[in-house]
């Protein structure tokens, strides 16, 4: 069941506005536009991958241009959104490159992200009135 | 956790739940769908793992 609002098209300050709330708070796009059910299984599903990705030691890769694969990971880190700064904020994701989980969390933490780009490219779309 | 099986199996389902919800909007579609890519991940993986199995490391 969809509220009438999702259906509307939206005018184009308020969809790059509603991009840039979805892109912050995962799922927040959809929870905006009346999409309920998804937006709550983006919030939960993204922000827990993002979390586990944290747990096992993964890390916030810097924005490092020297070294390419660095940067392009940090791009995908940053895709999801407000974690990623509560995440600096409280000064975790460091990343212990020692520790057997590392790779497996850097995975979670650039999926989670990249993901999320996902999401805001549907939001674009659903606000556009082409979903 | 440090099992790679138990981590592929964690993140097979984090990423089959926000493809099947993102792509397909009857929650009973979302559920089948979820599941069959759900599966194609854990089945892809085991049978790439034995693939992988008689090269040297």
């Amino acid at each position: 069941m969809r509220a009438a609002a999702a259906d509307r098209t939206q005018t184009s300050s308020l969809t790059y506005l509603l991009c840039a709330i979805a892109w912050f708070v995962p799922g927040a796009g959809h929870l905006w536009l009346g999409r309920r059910q998804k937006g709550v299984v983006f919030l939960v599903a993204l922000s827990l991958m993002f979390v586990f990705g944290l747990w096992l030691e993964g890390r916030l890769f810097p924005f490092d241009m020297t070294q390419p694969l660095v940067a392009l990971s940090a791009i995908a880190d940053l895709g999801v959104g407000g974690p990623y700064f509560i995440a600096r904020l409280m000064g975790v994701g460091r990343g212990d490159v020692v520790a057997i989980t590392y790779e497996y969390g850097n995975t979670f933490i650039i999926a989670a992200g990249l993901l999320n780009m996902l999401v805001v490219l549907d939001v674009f779309d659903i606000a556009k009135g082409r979903k | 956790m440090t099992s790679h099986l138990g981590l592929m199996i964690v993140f097979s389902l984090f990423v089959s739940i926000v493809f099947a919800v993102l792509t397909r909007d009857d929650p009973k579609e979302q559920i089948v769908f979820g599941a069959r890519l759900f599966g194609g991940f854990i089945g892809a993986g085991v049978l790439i793992g034995w693939l992988l199995y008689p090269l040297p490391l």
